[in-house]
């Protein structure tokens, strides 16, 4: 079983191309489990055209954790791909990373963690231990960076591979950055630059996901480009993807840049 | 595990905010304290304190409420464990109810102080406790002394004393205050309160009619500093321990409330000759202080007394026990030479 996760920048698209992956890696008749470890809930919401599934955490706050099923946590979405979400309490009370760590505990309990592949979306900052679980020994061992050429969104690229590092130095620890996924916001150069900073923090480019419109008309229709637009060149570029996914093997400790590094590199392409 | 045993080098040596807090809060009569936090942190100061009690000859166990949160209340928020926890203290129609923090309520970013402003029917006080946040016990004492003081409004003064920040812990709590109220009787002074000591809420609100503070030791000076700012009350920093601070602290009373000291004074020098009489057996004996790190504050007060009486301080003398906290008043030094005559004719 292959378990990858995706990390980046809120709002850089870890979602679209989480979702998209899941739905190309089902489409090769891999088994796929998507696991959207962020409170918003809306990791798998293409997957399941538009509806969003009750989360984890939602159905242990109404009915407490002995009441929860499995059934009731794992939905099958498009083309069989199974979506769990682990949502998070309201805004501004309580702790979200904690709510991470129970629902992965749950999910141990139940045996869910399972399929030819899992894929975590995460939030995007790693703001506390909870959102590293996904790290930890016995999920996800394979990284994937989600940014784009913003300088910002670099800057959270940047800081996951510092969590990444610290993790991988842990014994028995089998985290590794397996590459970085440019989701472009069509900048010049963008994706010479996002290639440099993969290079420079140890890894590669996995695969440059240009802006395209049918992204969005997509989702207007509630369906993943995958499932919507089979025959566009973003939909295969989203296949691309998920075969680089299933055939890499370079996984390295990442080499995380200092902010003058990470400026000045962001200034040499701009 | 330390190789060394001395209780100083544990970690946390100097105790836990909630601790302290609650060694307050308890003794306000008539009062409930709920904990916020897990269950464990409100049964771990149920025992310390209900345990001290039965040393102290109590038979009342601590009024200890807990929130009970488990991992459901960290992760959604723990305020309606709070709000649960709040109404059943209030259902036993307390005089007062306490709200004490602890690290996880703290770390979840609880908003405590909005949930007791919601009115319960009752007086409600959150005293801010989190262990976490680097204060140990004495800063839960404080804390809580300063809380409660606030719920008493400035009044006219009225020539009495105030002690403060009794030790409730202690072992020889009710001797040293039967001491210090020996010694201010000498002075035509009486107690206002002992804040915070078995006292009501009703008799903490003429916290202000006092003339004089008198804190137990300088640790409370941020508590004196406190009650001058809000009552204008003049404080001194500690009870008194040694023979010649005894007598300074009647000069000094005597000074701060408009009274004549001397013969106060002259009446205690007599009562410290008698004492050393008593114990003039002890003359030219060697001895050697004993507080395994814990008593360096008596330790002065122990070469005083032993000089006083011609004994000789030695490494190789006999090892004599020094207390925890330094001797209140004469009568705390006659009770160390009672404790130091037994080692020696041991």
């Amino acid at each position: 079983m292959k378990q990858i996760a995706l990390y980046g920048k809120g709002g850089i698209g870890k979602s679209t191309t989480s979702a998209n992956l899941s739905a190309a890696l089902s489409m090769q008749g891999l088994d796929v489990l998507q696991i959207g470890c962020d409170p918003k809930r809306d990791s798998t919401r293409m997957l399941m055209h538009g509806s969003f599934i009750p989360t984890v955490m939602d159905l242990v706050r109404e009915r407490g954790d002995a009441q929860v099923t499995r059934e009731d946590i794992v939905h099958s979405g498009f083309n069989g791909v199974r979506c769990v979400e682990a949502g998070g309490p309201e805004p501004g009370v309580g702790c979200a990373g904690r709510g991470i760590i129970a629902t992965f505990q749950l999910l141990e309990k139940f045996g869910a963690l399972s399929g030819d592949v899992i894929v975590y979306d995460v939030l995007g900052d790693v703001v506390c231990g909870g959102f590293a679980m996904p790290m930890r020994e016995g999920y996800a061992q394979e990284v994937y960076l989600v940014t784009s050429g913003e300088i910002m969104s670099l800057y959270a690229a940047n800081n996951i591979c510092k969590a990444i590092r610290r993790l991988s130095q842990r014994s028995k620890s089998t985290c590794r950055l397996a590459g970085v996924i440019c989701n472009a916001k069509n900048m010049p150069r963008e994706d010479e630059l996002v290639g440099e900073f993969a290079r420079r923090v140890n890894s590669r480019l996995v695969q440059y996901i240009p802006r395209d419109r049918c992204v969005q008309v997509a989702e207007m229709h509630k369906q993943t480009v995958i499932e919507y637009a089979p025959d566009s060149e973003q939909a295969e570029r989203y296949r691309t993807l998920a075969l680089r996914v299933m055939e890499n093997s370079a996984f390295t400790i990442p080499t995380p840049l200092d902010i003058n590094e990470l400026e000045s590199l962001a200034l040499e392409y701009f | 595990m330390s190789s060394n045993p001395l209780p100083s080098n544990t970690s946390r040596f100097e105790g836990c905010t909630l601790t302290g807090a609650l060694s307050i809060t308890t003794s306000v009569t008539g009062s409930v304290s709920i904990v916020h936090g897990p269950s464990g942190c409100a049964h771990h100061n149920f025992s310390l304190l209900h345990a001290t009690a039965l040393e102290h000859d109590g038979v009342d166990a601590p009024s200890i409420i807990s929130s009970c949160l488990s991992e459901n209340e960290i992760i959604f928020g723990g305020e309606a464990a709070l709000e649960r926890a709040l109404a059943r203290a209030a259902s036993l129609n307390p005089a007062c109810i306490f709200v004490l923090s602890t690290c996880i309520a703290e770390t979840i970013g609880d908003d405590a102080g909005a949930v007791c402003r919601v009115d319960w029917g009752v007086p409600v006080i959150p005293v801010q406790t989190g262990g976490f946040l680097g204060g140990v016990f004495d800063k839960g004492v404080n804390n809580a002394l300063c809380t409660i003081a606030d719920t008493a409004a400035p009044s006219t003064r009225q020539g009495t004393v105030n002690i403060i920040g009794e030790k409730n812990l202690e072992y020889e709590v009710e001797e040293n205050h039967a001491e210090l109220s020996r010694l201010l009787s000498a002075l035509g002074l009486s107690v206002n309160i002992r804040f915070v000591h078995h006292v009501s809420p009703d008799e903490i609100a003429v916290l202000g009619r006092a003339s004089l503070n008198v804190l137990r030791d300088e640790g409370q000076n941020p508590v004196g500093d406190h009650l001058r700012a809000r009552f204008g009350t003049a404080y001194l920093p500690s009870f008194p321990s040694g023979l010649f601070c005894t007598l300074q602290f009647l000069k000094n009373v005597a000074a701060v409330c408009g009274v004549p000291s001397h013969p106060a004074v002259t009446m205690e020098q007599a009562v410290q000759e008698e004492v050393l009489a008593e114990f003039s057996d002890l003359a030219h004996t060697r001895i050697a202080l004993n507080g395994a790190g814990l008593a360096g504050s008596s330790c002065g007060i122990a070469r005083e007394v032993a000089g006083a009486l011609t004994m000789k301080v030695s490494p190789r003398g006999c090892r004599v026990p020094l207390p925890v906290s330094p001797p209140v008043g004469t009568a705390g030094i006659r009770r160390m030479l009672h404790r130091w005559r037994r080692m020696i004719n041991a």
